[in-house]
């Protein structure tokens, strides 16, 4: 893949140019007269295709300073670090998952309560980010209208991805903590251990069914399945919102919306349209009744002070 | 894949290296380079937030110098001229421009002149000068095709245009793949050999140094032949997707217009065709269209299991599936949404225009002899009164330019039938594709009847019987590529430029068709790549035609020989 670079040659080139119009201005800063006189000269002498410009390079060049950029870019920007804090948080909650599906002897209370805490944080941060994002569209003047279409189409792609990617994190981590509690027989582990234990000790007892230990580890299992039940449901809905909001923002790849060459014809149209009903508008507004009414009025207005001015002085 | 990758990786150099938001500038040409290769949530992802055509840019006034412009031009000399307007009051806060072909000095120092706030970062050349609607199919999307069809004395200063664009594009191709090719080109078409000289020229002696590229022990070939050395395949109706699409409702730059075709759901009214981009076309792209069907079936099959797999959400292990799979459900719904209504749209018009009536005809002109039989087909068509009249004008002329010495009187009554029925098209017509791309003026073999083996496999074909009548049309250009690899492209008929020779078959082979290529031909070279015989097929033309557009250039053609013999 060949490509050539003439950059060399062109700032050789515009040095060149550079240097021979500046000894022309740094004499004359004040002067117009005799530099446009020189400058016409200049021009004649070489074949110069544009007219030199007779103004004072300097005090324009610095008029040209680096502008800052309009106010949403910072919205844009905090939503963009917001994305970066997420996707460590989302490390952090896989390394969580992992250390809690690992065989322990404690409860395994605080790891659940990590993992909760962590993904509470990611969907917030996640909400928040989306709702920014909403507000974006509507600040900002309307030439910068595309950019920040285009700005948020591309953080709301990244944000869908976080929320799916955080929706399949979650259901695996689920559905393997499922398998390890119930095991292959689809029976409490842990409660065959101190099943097998008991039976041991109370042997004639074994065949009764279920005894009072088991039937309360029964219902702390139910009632902890219940729980987890609820977190997934609330997770789901709140995910699904997110995705069903960001998806009329993302652009589906392959279709024609994703046409770079489509893009720019839906932009001429709108922006031909929007100068017609601009114009329709302007002319509407002149017409209208309210500046005839108006006008009216004040002429009236005028007639009926003139005609009480007369009245006082003849009278 | 070459051409689209190559062209992709110049973009992604262009934006690579440069940092935070920055807008893209194009002109109406460097549009459709780009569109076919990158997307916009590619272009999204680069921090590209901002795609605007060079001239209308300055429409708008307000300055973004938070903003890095990225300009993707064509070295002409408007966009130069844009660009030193622009350089004078800039808008952003630095330039990037890149360039799709060899800058010329004069241009660098007229930017140069214009660039006083010393805003212009760099300048480079990246060589994508040509469209890369396929993996081995390139267009230039020349607009006044109709040129190369003329002596060059009739409009010198747009014939030198057109072989400009020619050059440039060739020579893009090949910067592109970084290679410098031996070149040869048809011997009797007069443009062909101007732009195969002219290529000689820029890559081995204006800009040798350019091209001085590691040899390989055998260099690749490029070949420039004429558009008019086979006028059939362009006439006749087609039935392979892609190839169908383009002649039946039209592709350009892989996207399909559907809007003056019937009423439309608003999604479904402009769609892509890019095998890049969609599986399902990729795989179908070159079926018929009875095998196309089939396919469409299974797949509106397999997407109605799964959305009703989607409908019965019971638990909420359902739920939270139907959520995860929900992007891919939707892309699926696009995808086959599109492919059913171009099947169904296409289905409607075979059914209106009688087209597989009027198409087993074409393809007996093409492919079989028996002139008696061919006259009474044609005529039976011709008084048929749901034949339209484009069709009644292809049949004529695919018959005349078949047995245009055979049986002249019964031409001359075909003509009569032909000016009696068609208020649109006048023989006239016929009579200059005679005169443009008759039996004299061919090289190839286009009929297989001159010489003994051809004839001999065409009567071995006839007896043997054909697959599918109406794909049994192979373009000439098969032949030709046969020819190059078994080495036995004939010199007399397809000589070499100046001293250069090849021994020996070549490895990689540039085919660039002047007047326009056809997606039967891209078929054709996309089958032949795919047989693994050892070479690498490219094709190019200046446009993509359809039966429309080489009826609408000929037309044009005709028109300004005439005005001009009048003149003279």
């Amino acid at each position: 893949m060949a490509t050539r670079n003439r950059t060399v040659v062109y700032r050789r080139h515009r040095d060149a140019v550079k240097s021979v119009r500046a000894p022309l201005f740094s004499s004359a800063s004040g002067s117009g007269g005799p530099v446009i006189e020189m400058a016409s000269l200049l021009g004649s002498n070489r074949s110069s295709y544009a007219p030199l410009s007779t103004e004072d390079p300097g005090p324009s060049r610095d008029a040209f300073t680096v502008g800052l950029p309009p106010s949403w870019v910072d919205d844009s920007e905090q939503v963009a670090a917001n994305i970066q804090r997420a996707r460590a948080k989302m490390a952090e909650l896989v390394k969580a998952h992992a250390k809690a599906l690992m065989p322990s002897f404690e409860d395994g209370k605080e790891d659940q309560h990590l993992i909760e805490a962590l993904t509470q944080e990611i969907t917030d941060i996640l909400r928040r980010s989306e709702k920014r994002l909403q507000k974006l569209s509507a600040s900002g003047s309307a030439e910068d209208s595309n950019i920040r279409k285009n700005v948020q189409r591309s953080l709301a792609t990244d944000l869908q991805n976080l929320s799916v990617d955080l929706r399949r994190k979650q259901s695996t981590y689920l559905k393997r903590l499922q398998q390890q509690k119930e095991g292959p027989d689809g029976v409490d582990l842990e409660m065959n251990l101190n099943g097998n234990k008991s039976r041991l000790e109370d042997d004639e007892f074994s065949d009764v069914g279920f005894n009072e230990q088991q039937t309360v580890k029964i219902k702390k299992g139910q009632q902890e399945r219940e729980r987890e039940i609820n977190q997934v449901v609330q997770s789901v809905n709140e995910l699904a919102q997110i995705m069903k909001d960001l998806s009329v923002l993302v652009i589906d790849q392959g279709t024609i919306v994703d046409r770079i060459d489509y893009n720019i014809q839906t932009v001429a149209v709108s922006v031909d349209e929007g100068l017609k009903q601009l114009q329709k508008a302007e002319r509407t507004q002149k017409k209208g009744g309210m500046v005839r009414c108006a006008t009216v009025l004040v002429i009236m207005c005028f007639v009926m002070l003139v005609l009480l001015i007369l009245k006082e002085i003849l009278f | 894949m070459v051409l689209i990758s190559a062209v992709r990786d110049y973009i992604n150099r262009m934006l690579q290296d440069i940092s935070g938001m920055k807008v893209l500038i194009l002109d109406s040409h460097t549009v459709s380079i780009v569109s076919v290769g990158y997307s916009q949530s590619e272009l999204l992802q680069k921090e590209v937030f901002l795609v605007e055509l060079v001239d209308s840019i300055y429409k708008s006034k307000e300055p973004m110098s938070h903003l890095k412009a990225v300009y993707f031009l064509r070295p002409t000399s408007e966009n130069i001229q844009h660009l030193r307007q622009q350089l004078a009051s800039p808008r952003f806060g630095e330039y990037h421009l890149f360039f799709s072909n060899i800058l010329k000095d004069t241009q660098i120092h007229n930017l140069a002149d214009a660039d006083e706030q010393e805003v212009v970062q760099q300048i480079q050349e990246f060589y994508a000068d040509f469209v890369a609607i396929d993996p081995y199919h390139f267009t230039l999307n020349m607009p006044s095709n109709h040129i190369y069809m003329l002596p060059a004395v009739v409009d010198p200063s747009n014939s030198q245009h057109f072989c400009d664009r020619v050059v440039d594009g060739i020579a893009s191709i090949f910067l592109a793949l970084k290679r410098r090719p031996i070149i040869r080109y048809q011997r009797n078409s007069d443009i062909a050999k101007r732009i195969a000289q002219e290529t000689a020229k820029l890559m081995y002696q204006q800009e040798s140094g350019l091209f001085d590229f590691r040899r390989m022990e055998v260099s690749p070939l490029l070949l420039v032949i004429d558009r008019r050395d086979d006028p059939v395949t362009p006439l006749l109706n087609q039935w392979t997707y892609q190839a169908m699409v383009h002649e039946l409702i039209g592709i350009q730059d892989n996207k399909v217009d559907l809007r003056n075709i019937g009423k439309l759901p608003k999604d479904q009214q402009e769609v892509v065709l890019s095998s890049e981009q969609d599986a399902f076309f990729k795989a179908n792209m070159y079926e018929n269209f009875g095998d196309i069907g089939m396919n469409i079936k299974r797949l509106v099959d397999e997407f109605q299991q799964i959305s009703k797999s989607n409908q019965s959400i019971q638990t909420i292990e359902d739920m939270a599936k139907f959520v995860d799979k929900y992007p891919e459900y939707r892309k699926m719904h696009g995808n086959v949404s599109k492919h059913v209504t171009l099947v169904t749209e296409m289905s409607k018009i075979v059914e209106e225009r009688k087209l597989m009536l009027v198409s087993e005809t074409e393809q007996e002109l093409a492919c079989n002899g028996g002139q008696v039989a061919a006259f009474e087909a044609v005529t039976n068509l011709l008084n048929n009164e749901s034949v339209s009249d484009i069709d009644r004008l292809r049949l004529v002329m695919l018959y005349a330019l078949r047995y245009e010495k055979e049986s002249p009187v019964q031409l001359m009554q075909l003509f009569n039938k032909l000016a009696s029925r068609s208020a649109k098209y006048k023989p006239g017509l016929v009579q200059f594709v005679l005169k443009q791309a008759g039996v004299d003026k061919r090289t190839g073999d286009l009929f297989g009847n001159r010489d003994l083996l051809n004839i001999a496999r065409n009567m071995a074909r006839g007896l043997k019987g054909v697959e599918n009548v109406y794909t049994q049309h192979q373009p000439l250009l098969f032949q030709t590529m046969e020819s190059i690899s078994k080495g036995r492209l004939r010199d007399v008929d397809y000589p070499y430029v100046g001293n250069h020779f090849q021994q020996g078959r070549p490895q990689e082979v540039v085919i660039f068709i002047v007047g326009g290529t056809t997606y039967e031909e891209s078929r054709s070279v996309a089958l032949q790549n795919a047989s693994n015989s050892g070479i690498r097929f490219i094709l190019g033309g200046s446009v993509v035609l359809n039966s429309k557009r080489f009826l609408k250039d000929l037309e044009e053609a005709q028109r300004i020989a005439r005005s001009s013999t009048a003149v003279i």
